[in-house]
């Protein structure tokens, strides 16, 4: 028993600390749905086109890790702006369910030339930030420095975020989300708005990829359904936001890295093959069928 | 404006004087106002007789030059792959690419029954495949029993899965359903086929081919039969009241619902006839395979899966086809060999995609395939469908009209998420 509430508490830690990967996700997925309507499921592609740069940056063409961070976040907010140019605009009054397709289709675009362009290397590492990593009393959860500053970049996102909504230009992009037509009488470019969304929610994502990348190894597709899985997840905690509010999509982040991480723990794993896929199922189709509105969202936002 | 005397300005067609046009997307000359028409009265014009254009039939040489085109195809379809009547040399591994395109023609119309008639999407398509595969599989070399049980049970499997997904979906509706199949996807590929007695873990399961099938040329003809009988319960689909209740829900649940259609039951119905397409889709894998393996059921079958029903154009039979055997070719290199060999027999460099684009024949499905995707719901709407739709108006004894079969934007449905 003892070894189960031990487990508990390695997973509570674990997964909140997972869940960041998660919450940046899921930021950048309730931004673009708020502007756009669209179920992005290029999100998570945005942070493995930004991993594989950075990588290719710092290990193939040798350059310091601080450029190479930028030009993988550089990648990833120059693949989030062809996106929305090249095909969410052209899209813009279609169907939901055709964006939905289309963004997969960015996301297979964007796995296809992964594979091609780093075929000799199917298994790849990039190091970490910092290599530090220390036991966590009173259940001694290994953690790293580099899950630590994950965890510090989302709550700068997150502060970041929030003042920017407060500025003129997050004003503005509000204005836009709520009434686009409207905006556009008060001189606000919908256009702009929207590439400055998808902007912001690539490199949301490309955040992601690029600090979750060094914790294990990785291969195409890492952040969408390989090693580093964050599609799924992230796309959870959007639902328990509502698909609406950011302060939820941080909370639900962290909220599904916890949950995930029950799979992990031994009476789970050892009697359910795959443990984790099935909590997640699981959760996910209970968090539709009881509160489909989502959980972490104010009630006032709703209205 | 008009006055007694003068044509009306919008003159109603079949008004005497003006010559019906039994196009109904007729443009009406614009009469100015201010010039004065010739009076005209209709007592004394005798109505110009009413000529309806004979339906086209063409002549001889056009019945001839189309008879000889469908030789062609029926013998690229039934005898070339089998080297029967042909002058060319296909080897083993070749007839069985054949045979993966029909089997991924018979999934695709799987996922078009969801996607194409019903507007719900299923981004797990690989569970509903895989559970058909690994059900045949075992029933054959487990259970001992002959293929033809252990197909029909797949299939019923097949059914009971997709009815059970299809009872979530009518709760949780639209994008979120997506994300629901997302998550089915990936809980059927690392729990319930991660159930080492049933699939054989990491090593996989043997699925021997049934008896007198055991070549590659008898097995194709088995998966070509298989598919006929798919596309037939498929077009009896959209011939029937549940099709007719199946497109009306899809532009609108609730009204379809005002008119009486039960919602529930035909939605089951969808998902009962993918789950079966699915099944029969996953069992002709196992036996293809011979030894199937759960990796190969991975989400990105199931993005194939979608990909091969867009492209191929929903709503359109023959270009779902089409597409999912264009999508098996692409996949197994088989098309580059094609193109190459094409090219090469022309004279030139024989390693196009590799020397010219860099890119290695293995990967040429990977980029290509969804930038196609993407080309189809940005610019060509109707899919490969569309594409053929003149040729196949000509092929059928019409006219060959450019614009046969244009659609405007790939619906999928709307949906109020």
């Amino acid at each position: 028993m003892s070894q189960t509430v031990n487990e508990l508490g390695i997973a509570v830690v674990t997964g909140t600390l997972q869940g960041a990967v998660y919450a940046l996700v899921a930021l950048g997925i309730v931004l673009v749905y708020r502007a756009s309507g669209v179920f992005n499921f290029a999100q998570a592609e945005f942070g493995t086109t930004g991993l594989f740069a950075a990588y290719a940056a710092k290990e193939l063409w040798g350059w310091g890790y601080p450029a190479a961070l930028a030009f993988g976040v550089a990648a990833a907010v120059t693949m989030g702006l062809l996106t929305e140019r090249l095909v969410i605009h052209p899209l813009r009054n279609a169907p939901r369910v055709t964006l939905l397709v289309a963004t997969a289709g960015v996301a297979l675009t964007a796995i296809g030339v992964q594979f091609w362009q780093f075929n000799e290397t199917l298994v790849m590492t990039m190091p970490k930030i910092d290599d530090g990593f220390f036991l966590v009393p009173p259940f001694d959860a290994p953690v790293t420095v580099q899950q630590l500053i994950t965890f510090g970049v989302l709550i700068a996102a997150s502060v970041g975020l929030a003042l920017f909504f407060r500025s003129p230009s997050g004003l503005a992009i509000q204005a836009a989300q709520q009434e686009p037509t409207a905006a556009e009488l008060v001189g606000i470019s919908v256009r702009r708005v929207s590439m400055l969304t998808w902007a912001i929610a690539a490199l949301l994502g490309g955040l992601a990829g690029i600090l979750a990348g060094p914790n294990t190894t990785f291969s195409a597709a890492f952040l969408s359904f390989g090693g580093g899985a964050a599609l799924l997840p992230g796309f959870m905690a959007a639902v328990l936001a509502g698909m609406r509010s950011m302060p939820g999509a941080v909370l639900g982040g962290l909220s599904v890295g916890v949950v995930e991480q029950l799979g992990t723990l031994t009476i789970v794993s050892e009697n359910i093959p795959g443990a984790r896929a099935a909590v997640l199922f699981v959760f996910l189709l209970a968090v539709l069928l009881v509160a489909p509105t989502g959980v972490f969202v104010r009630k006032a936002a709703l209205a | 404006m008009s006055t007694t005397g003068h044509v009306p300005r919008h003159a109603a067609p079949g008004q005497p004087g003006q010559p019906q046009q039994p196009s109904d997307t007729q443009v009406l000359p614009v009469v100015d106002d201010t010039t004065t028409l010739p009076p005209v009265s209709p007592a004394t014009d005798a109505p110009p007789p009413v000529t309806e254009e004979p339906a086209f039939r063409p002549g001889h040489v056009g019945r001839a030059v189309r008879a000889a085109i469908w030789l062609v195809l029926a013998w690229a379809v039934l005898a070339m792959p089998t080297n029967l009547l042909s002058p060319f040399e296909i080897g083993v591994a070749d007839i069985d690419i054949a045979s993966r395109a029909v089997i991924f023609a018979i999934g695709g119309l799987s996922l078009h029954v969801l996607l194409g008639y019903c507007g719900q999407i299923s981004l797990g398509h690989q569970a509903f495949v895989g559970i058909g595969a690994f059900t045949s599989a075992y029933l054959v070399t487990d259970l001992g029993l002959s293929f033809w049980v252990a197909i029909g049970v797949a299939s019923l499997l097949g059914a009971v899965q997709a009815v059970l997904l299809g009872m979530v979906s009518l709760r949780v509706t639209g994008l979120y359903f997506a994300l629901v199949t997302l998550a089915y996807g990936a809980f059927a590929e690392s729990t319930l086929f991660g159930i080492t007695p049933l699939t054989g873990g990491e090593g996989g399961k043997p699925a021997p081919r049934p008896v007198g099938f055991e070549s590659a040329e008898h097995y194709y003809y088995l998966c070509l039969g298989f598919l006929v009988l798919v596309l037939w319960l498929d077009w009896r689909l959209t011939r029937s009241k549940a099709g007719r209740a199946m497109a009306a829900l899809r532009e609108n649940p609730r009204v379809a619902s005002a008119y009486g259609i039960d919602v529930r039951a035909f939605t089951l119905v969808a998902f009962a006839v993918s789950g079966v397409f699915a099944g029969i889709a996953g069992a002709l894998t196992a036996h293809h395979d011979e030894i199937i393996v759960k990796s190969s059921f991975d989400f990105r079958l199931a993005l194939t899966f979608v990909l091969m029903t867009v492209v191929g154009g929903l709503r359109n039979r023959v270009g779902v086809v089409i597409g999912s055997a264009f999508f098996a070719i692409l996949e197994e290199g088989a098309f580059v060999a094609l193109v190459e060999g094409a090219i090469g027999g022309l004279g030139f460099t024989p390693t196009f995609f590799d020397s010219a684009l860099g890119l290695p024949a293995e990967f040429v499905g990977l980029v290509v395939g969804p930038l196609l995707l993407l080309l189809t719901l940005t610019l060509y709407p109707g899919g490969i469908g569309q594409q053929i739709a003149p040729v196949r108006q000509w092929l059928t004894g019409g006219r060959f009209d450019r614009h046969a079969g244009q659609v405007r934007e790939v619906e999928v449905t709307d949906v109020r998420a």
